[in-house]
């Protein structure tokens, strides 16, 4: 008559119990990874920011283009712009044309992926920020032809 | 094989398994208490934190900022917006009021630093660019930028644009 456990039905349990908790390791990850993401995305600082930057752009004029164009100080007309970037700790800055399929080369691709295509316009402006060194993004709906 | 109970071999393998399968739910909880410390204001002051932002800009955007002043005294904190309709945000230390609107912290251990940061710095062709920021304490720590209230403005020089070029507190 067994009085106990055998070492095997230990580890069998063990097992089933350690499968469980990866599982729910996994699903715990996901969570935090999705909440930190949505903290990184659109932060209404950013997207003021953002504003100001595309109306200093919109000064100089914009080509147009229907491909995505990465704007460097180069496509503004004034020497301001670096400080612009400086100040807002921007790293990189995209004209995407709207509906664009944007494909995952770009660093931007998870983020452009949340955004929803209700409203619609020329092109959308889209910055990488570098806070806390983390990667954060925004976007802006940019009208050239108003 | 004696199938009384566990020998103490079987006791310690199975102490090792449990201990390894321990070490990675306390991983698991590490990483979530760390998450919840950072953005535990973020996440329960999110919205707000939205509201009075946007609120601040819009306003400063519609009624032409032209000035700001800071003042500060034991209690609270007053910026002074020189606008077309001029306004003021006062700060104390749990809340921020704005156009009559009260805006106070949810989170139990966050505050409001009444010691704002402010920058200003001209642009060229007569554009300058002003921005101050509200920092948000996390048990009197500045834990991390992300639920801090930053301001920003751009705008275009006047006879009577007259703002502060540095402030301390």
């Amino acid at each position: 008559m067994k009085r106990g456990f055998a070492l095997l039905e230990t580890i069998i349990v063990i097992t089933f119990v350690a499968v469980s908790l990866l599982m729910l390791y996994g699903t715990f990850t996901n969570m935090i990874e999705k909440k930190e993401r949505s903290l990184m995305y659109d932060d209404v600082s950013h997207i003021y920011e953002l504003y100001y930057l595309k109306e200093y752009l919109l000064l100089g004029g914009i080509d147009d283009s229907s491909s995505i164009k990465k704007l460097t100080c180069d496509d503004f007309n004034y020497s301001s712009c670096s400080i612009l970037f400086k100040e807002f700790s921007i790293l990189e800055l995209y004209l995407v044309p709207y509906g664009y399929e944007v494909d995952t080369n770009y660093s931007f691709y998870s983020y452009y992926q949340t955004l929803s295509n209700d409203e619609e316009y020329d092109y959308l402006l889209v910055a990488r920020f570098l806070i806390e060194d983390r990667d954060n993004y925004a976007s802006i709906g940019v009208n050239i032809h108003e | 094989m004696n199938k009384r109970g566990f020998t103490i071999i079987e006791l310690l393998i199975s102490i090792l398994l449990l201990s390894i399968v321990l070490l990675l739910l306390l991983k698991v909880m590490a990483s979530l208490e760390v998450v919840n410390h950072d953005m535990s204001y973020a996440s329960d002051d999110e919205i707000s934190r939205t509201k009075i932002i946007k609120n601040i800009e819009e306003s400063m955007i519609h009624n032409h900022l032209n000035g700001l002043f800071i003042e500060s005294n034991e209690e609270k904190t007053i910026i002074h917006l020189q606008m077309d309709n001029n306004k003021t945000i006062e700060v104390t230390n749990k809340a921020i009021i704005f156009d009559n609107e009260k805006y106070q912290l949810k989170s139990k251990n966050a505050t409001y630093d009444r010691c704002i940061k402010y920058q200003y710095v001209d642009l060229e062709n007569n554009y300058y660019l002003v921005t101050f920021t509200i920092p948000v304490l996390i048990d009197n720590k500045n834990t991390t930028i992300h639920d801090d209230l930053t301001f920003t403005y751009m705008g275009l020089k006047n006879d009577t644009t007259s703002y502060m070029k540095d402030y301390s507190c």
